[in-house]
């Protein structure tokens, strides 16, 4: 009896989970699957979910219509470059008001916290004009920048998190051999503390490599397109109008994601890790 | 957060600013704080500034509160005011609904724990530039797959306008807004669960209440401020959601799905009415502030006992 009871509930279980995670991957995978779809079956109705006869032809065609190259290369150095720029300034910072008694400590640590609320639409606009005056349309630099800034109170308050869990006999110990407050966050604190820090790196990272509004605005010529920006840009077949591109357009969206599944995989523990962070504790 | 307790005389407030003992301090916590104050505050004081004035890219000058003014005969924004609250209103509670009924039947020791854990993590990492893609394949009306799926389960002939007709790409965009942060929703959960005391639950379950009943009456209440927190964050994510909904529809069909934050971008950046564009951002600023106002007030109540 019991253990009938129990086999039904796990088939129920069960059934609700397979229905939850088909959900939930379905709008990839059938991306997944079109990317690899010819014209005429994505034009084919009704349509197939897996492929019929697969091909890769979309790929290289995407990739020269996108300069996938420079594309990459400008998304990874901007996601990558302020990334690392937050990461390091929001450890500095961390480690401020983590050891720290200081004047208008309570004040600064409140206004980053509270500026995580700020709509980036309402930001936007005075940034703009501001890039416009400055000659910062269109730069790496002004690009690194936003996202830099954009990224600085995760950075700060995740490793301020970490920081404060380390003892602070290890300063003291530090301060007694001679070390200065940059040796001993630099030497120290961060190497201990660096699965916090790994973290805060990659959850800036992904954050930077899936933003679009503000390389929309902030930058026109292909030099400084990201890929999420160029899924704004993708070309209808030449040849015909009449049929439709959403072989071109899943590609364009496999182009996006690929690189980032890799990462997916190898970081899962330390991704749950950082955006259950605070959830918990805080 | 404790300040030092005694306030010390003016003359040597001074002298500790400068002092080298707090200096060191100032100068690693300054570099963060000015670029992130550059970047959100600052802007937002120009913004208020800017809602005064009826500046374009030609410039402007000083309107008092004109654009005010002509803000609340604005039917586009009180319609685009309308769309945002419904829309904040639905995702929210349904992420919240959805996101921890998952959590619960993730916590219950199943199968599958890597497969699982990959899925869930997958929504959360795609753009949401990406979604609008992945979502306008699924929505293609003339033969995409949702319709194909439908007709084979015989749900009629006749293809849904999924983003074509006003009320039903309404639907469409809350549909991929769920989809995009459920999984988030239900990490975050799962993690508030797994901190619950162990003992709780077994002393309820020794008093004879049932799997349901320890849920409703135990589980439940303990997650109280988990669950405002979920609600917090992502009603304040929502309200001002731009991104997937320009990508996935441009706010149309007409302006059935432009949100607060879309159609400040079509008064700023696309007619380049930075002084309009400002007071509609203004709107959408104090909208989020009073969401956020609210929940971290029933938060904070909820943690008081």
């Amino acid at each position: 009896m019991i253990h009938q009871r129990r086999r039904l509930r796990n088939a129920l279980l069960y059934t609700l989970l397979v229905i939850v995670l088909v959900g939930l991957v379905f709008p990839v995978l059938f991306m997944a699957l079109t990317s690899f779809k010819s014209v005429g079956e994505v034009n084919r109705i009704p349509p197939t979910i897996i492929p019929r006869y697969p091909t890769l032809e979309n790929y290289p065609f995407m990739a020269r219509a996108w300069d996938f190259p420079l594309t990459l290369r400008n998304t990874v150095f901007l996601a990558g470059g302020s990334g690392l720029a937050a990461t390091v300034l929001g450890a500095m910072a961390a480690y401020a008001f983590s050891r720290g008694t200081f004047r208008g400590r309570t004040l600064m640590y409140g206004l980053l916290v509270a500026s995580m609320a700020v709509p980036a639409m309402v930001t936007l606009g005075p940034i703009f004009i501001a890039y416009l005056q400055l000659n910062l349309l269109d730069t790496h630099i002004g690009l690194i920048l936003v996202f830099t800034a954009g990224g600085m109170p995760l950075a700060t308050l995740l490793q301020f998190a970490y920081f404060n869990a380390i003892p602070r006999e290890l300063d003291d110990a530090a301060a007694i051999d001679g070390a200065g407050r940059f040796t001993t966050l630099f030497r120290i604190i961060m190497p201990i503390a660096m699965p916090g820090v790994f973290v805060s790196f990659l959850l800036l990272f992904i954050a930077g490599w899936n933003e679009f509004l503000f390389v929309f605005t902030l930058s026109t010529s292909p030099d400084t397109q990201v890929l999420t920006t160029k899924l704004y840009t993708i070309p209808p077949r030449e040849a015909d109008y009449q049929s439709s591109n959403l072989d071109l357009v899943a590609t364009a969206g496999m182009f996006v994601l690929l690189p980032l599944v890799p990462l997916l995989m190898l970081t899962q523990r330390q991704l749950v890790e950082g955006i259950t962070f605070g959830a918990v504790q805080g | 957060m404790a300040q030092a307790a005694a306030t010390p005389p003016a003359q040597s407030r001074l002298q500790d600013i400068f002092s080298s003992r707090y200096a060191v301090f100032y100068v690693l916590v300054l570099p963060a704080f000015l670029l992130r104050m550059v970047y959100s505050i600052i802007p937002i004081v120009q913004t208020v500034l800017i809602s005064f004035t009826n500046r374009t890219i030609l410039g402007g000058q000083y309107v008092g509160l004109r654009n005010y003014e002509v803000l609340v005969r604005d039917a586009t924004l009180i319609g685009s005011l309308g769309w945002t609250l419904l829309y904040t209103g639905v995702s929210a509670v349904a992420e919240t609904v959805i996101g921890l009924g998952i959590a619960v039947l993730l916590m219950q020791n199943l199968r599958l724990r890597w497969l699982s854990n990959f899925i869930m993590l997958l929504p959360w990492v795609v753009a949401p530039m990406l979604a609008a893609v992945a979502f306008q394949i699924l929505f293609f009306e003339d033969g995409g797959i949702l319709n194909a799926i439908l007709q084979e389960l015989g749900f009629g002939n006749a293809a849904v306008r999924w983003l074509s007709n006003a009320e039903t790409a309404r639907f469409s965009v809350i549909v991929m807004t769920v989809w995009k942060n459920v999984s988030w929703v239900a990490l975050i959960f799962m993690a508030a669960i797994g901190s619950l005391s162990k003992e709780v639950l077994e002393a309820a379950a020794v008093d004879g209440a049932n799997t349901l009943q320890r849920f409703w009456y135990v589980t439940l209440p303990l997650l109280k401020p988990a669950i405002y927190l979920v609600l917090l964050l992502r009603a304040m994510a929502e309200v001002q959601t731009f991104e997937q909904i320009y990508g996935l529809t441009r706010g149309g069909p007409g302006s059935a799905t432009k949100t607060l934050a879309l159609y400040a971008f079509e008064r700023f950046f696309q007619q380049l009415r930075y002084g309009y564009g400002s007071a509609v951002n203004i709107v959408l600023l104090l909208l989020t502030i009073a969401i956020g106002a609210i929940f971290a007030w029933l938060l904070y109540r909820s943690r008081e006992i």
